[in-house]
């Protein structure tokens, strides 16, 4: 370090000496901003004639032999590009320094540990969806949650609030969603489990950063508890008009995990799902509930913790320092460096390399892309999740997920009971869609029906990949939910 | 004069990326080099350091330190900050940004982080605009500036940074120019000796987007007007520090106190949640 600016008293003669210095410079990273020249206190620099690589002129030592380098260091502290800085000379060494001064810098505390944490309540419970969902995190080891209270999602934040001091982690009430999502990213880099639980408004204003998950790869939860949108539309009562915006929230290609359960014992099933995919595939994970799976109380059954199966993240097996943080294996995801253990991790929202720095090349793009993609994709097959009710002889097949499928399999018994041959397909998981399996129907079924909760969005889907059958579609706007009458009407009608 | 090719700042710099992208004469360079030098001095362990940064020309400095360092969105450096801090709290903690990135997109997020008293040091460099998108006003921007979209002058009031986080509660305010390296490389030492939310502004050159609009033909003219105009005192009151586009630039160590801290709390309550009968 180039700041050994010290005087010191010559004990045989009681004169000051004054350190000299010798000056280094990388000519080729000077851009010629002067300011080593100019505010030298002893002027020992003049602009050069050369040019350097860039075109600019680099600092010389100037003529005059009466200015000497005092060896102060401030042309090194000045210099914005790391170009030049001065060393004591051979006779300045042995003068003596003023010590270095110590720094004691202190510690932040720890959070204590909790030798027997309540993190899994082994049991039967009477919980409704969101409290189910809180649990299923805790018994996830979900260390952190930042979030924003917002209806119908607050008895998720508020459960949480309760119990995560319990298990040793930490609640924090953020400022709003956009500071919540971006906490959860930086709790989930930090090798803490994190997530967050919104609605609506919440869910959009989180959209930026969930792509920051998507293209940093960073694992993390995202519960979204619809209600009637747009904008602050029914925040007390159930939609399910979010599951495009889930999909296609964030800007720019990627591809996204999200669930749908139908019942609180599924929030708390799916909630460690959620977690486990997001470790394993490296990827933000969304659970979609809907205001009334939220708000429903029902039985929910937790397992002994050894029958609950916790995916860990694929740590670097390289040394750190050596490892690209973003080359991946042969499944496409890369192993996660968490901070603090040595990987010198660079994490850009920036299009990147394996390095983590960013490029503007349009080929690092494509790799990029084509890999994040790509990662979930070849999984599909692994990641989806659907129920398949009374399919095997159906004519008709009503398509359905969340509340509405609870509906629909009532509806379906109806039909049987009139002699309608229709089944139930449940998407469990909502994207990346079943496409197979619908097109494995299409060729079976000619009529699909569509029962959602919103003017027609999975239903796109459904029409995708259904082809050549025919795909009906019964919509509600949001506020209440299909009576199985109305569902049996339309089935009734449609294959007349 | 000896030709090298190596600083001594190389061993903290990602100098596979040097040359840096910030234009002759920006104050960055000279914020990014005092820092690795409070880094050196502190002798903290260079494994626990990380760096937030959000999105600008500050912004990229994360990307040019070998640290751990996380680059992440428009205005969201604090609130990423805080999850890490919280998740690892042996980390120590920095957040690098703007003025527009920490003031105006993410000025709720650091009055916020202030009021908790978040265990990290915030380095604002405050250039008075925008200076990656080509100079546009900002939060920081002096009344009458001329930028890219107050073409007439700007017409609205500055925020005084130092006076906006102390009274938001920040146990450490400091303010300098990158004329004073040695000033803000002792003040990142301090604030790294206080566990709490400390923060640093750096008035630093943008002589591409901002000086040469406003009188400062280049970065020395801006230095130099820094070197006339820049008063030190310390403890003064941080409603003193309004800077206007001619007039004289406060600087000095603001607030010093210490408070209780966020992660103090956290220890606290889950202590409290765990207790027999809680």
């Amino acid at each position: 370090m180039a700041t050994t600016y010290i005087i010191k008293d010559d004990e045989k003669t009681k004169k000051w000496k004054t350190p000299h210095g010798e000056l280094y410079i990388i000519k080729d990273r000077c851009k010629g901003c002067s300011f080593c020249i100019e505010f030298c206190p002893k002027k020992v620099l003049v602009e050069s004639k050369e040019f350097n690589a860039k075109g600019y002129h680099p600092p010389e030592l100037q003529e005059d032999e009466t200015k000497k380098c005092i060896n102060c260091g401030f042309c090194a502290m000045i210099c914005p590009e790391f170009a030049i800085f001065s060393e004591a000379d051979a006779q300045s060494k042995d003068i003596a320094q003023i010590p270095e001064k110590e720094y004691p810098i202190p510690e932040s505390p720890k959070i204590p540990e909790i030798k027997k944490a309540r993190d899994v309540l082994t049991g039967e419970h009477f919980w409704n969806g969101d409290v189910a969902a809180a649990e299923g995190a805790i018994a996830a080891g979900c260390k952190f949650f930042g979030g924003y209270p917002i209806t119908p999602s607050t008895e998720v934040a508020e459960h949480i609030a309760e119990r995560m001091p319990q298990v040793g982690g930490v609640y924090v009430q953020m400022e709003d969603e956009i500071a919540s999502i971006a906490a959860v990213l930086g709790a989930a880099w930090g090798g803490a489990k994190s997530m967050t639980a919104t609605s609506g408004p919440g869910f959009s204003l989180m959209q930026e950063n969930i792509g920051l998950a998507v293209i940093t790869e960073t694992p993390c939860l995202i519960i979204n508890v619809q209600r009637g949108g747009p904008s602050t539309g029914l925040p007390t009562l159930v939609a399910q008009a979010d599951v495009m915006q889930a999909r296609w929230g964030t800007h720019g290609d990627h591809e996204i995990i999200a669930l749908a359960p139908n019942s609180p014992q599924e929030c708390f099933d799916l909630t460690i799902e959620c977690f486990n995919l997001a470790y394993k595939y490296r990827t933000p994970v969304l659970l979609m509930m809907d205001e009334c799976v939220g708000h429903m109380t029902e039985r929910v059954v937790v397992p002994e913790r050894s029958k609950i199966h916790l995916v860990d993240r694929k740590k670097p097996k390289g040394e750190p320092g050596k490892v690209k943080i973003y080359e991946a294996d042969e499944d496409l995801v890369p192993p996660m460096p968490y901070a603090g253990e040595g990987y010198n991790i660079h994490m850009t929202g920036l299009t990147h390399d394996e390095r983590g720095y960013p490029s503007t090349i349009p080929e690092t793009q494509e790799r990029m892309i084509k890999r994040i993609c790509d990662k979930i994709r070849i999984h599909a097959d692994e990641i989806i999740r659907y129920e398949e009710f009374m399919l095997e002889d159906a004519e008709i097949v009503v398509v359905a997920y969340g509340i509405t499928s609870r509906v629909v399999k009532r509806a379906v018994v109806m039909a049987r009971e009139k002699g309608i041959k229709a089944g139930m397909f449940r998407l469990i998981t909502l994207w990346p869609f079943p496409e197979k399996k619908v097109r494995e129907l299409a060729k079976k079924v000619k009529n699909f029906l569509v029962v959602e909760i919103n003017y027609g969005q999975m239903v796109l889907e459904v029409e995708r990949c259904a082809c050549p059958s025919k795909v009906h579609f019964l919509g509600k706007m949001g506020g209440s939910v299909h009576t199985p009458e109305e569902v049996l009407q339309k089935i009734t009608e449609v294959t007349k | 004069m000896h030709e090298v090719e190596e600083s001594p700042l190389d061993a903290y710099l990602r100098a596979d990326r040097i040359p840096h992208i910030w234009c002759s004469g920006c104050g960055l360079g000279i914020v990014t080099g005092a820092f690795i030098r409070a880094i050196q001095k502190s002798k903290i362990d260079p494994k626990l350091v990380s760096v937030v940064a959000g999105i600008g020309c500050t912004g990229r400095i994360p990307g040019y330190l070998n640290f751990d360092t996380f680059h992440t969105t428009h205005g969201r450096a604090i609130p990423f900050a805080i999850g890490l801090k919280i998740a690892k709290p042996e980390l120590h903690v920095f957040v690098i940004s703007g003025d527009g990135d920490l003031f105006a997109i993410g000025g709720n997020h650091i009055f916020h982080a202030a009021r908790r008293n978040v265990n990290i040091t915030v380095i604002c460099v405050n250039n008075f605009n925008y200076g990656m998108t080509g100079g546009q006003v900002g939060p920081t921007t002096p009344e009458d500036a001329r930028t890219t979209t107050t073409p007439y002058g700007n017409i609205e009031p500055a925020f005084n940074l130092p006076y906006v986080m102390a009274s938001s509660g920040a146990v450490y305010v400091a303010r300098w120019t990158t004329l004073q390296p040695r000033k803000i490389l002792d003040s990142i030492l301090e604030a790294l000796q206080k566990d709490g939310f400390s923060f640093i502004e750096v008035i630093s050159p943008c002589p591409t987007a901002y000086g040469r609009r406003n009188a400062q033909k280049d970065a020395m003219e801006t230095m130099k007007f820094y070197q006339y105009k820049t008063k030190v005192k310390h403890g003064a009151d941080p409603k003193e520090g309004d800077i206007s586009l001619t007039g004289e630039i406060l600087t000095g160590k603001f607030v010093d106190i210490q408070k209780t801290t966020y992660m103090d709390r956290v220890k606290m309550l889950v202590e409290k949640a765990n207790k027999k009968g809680a």
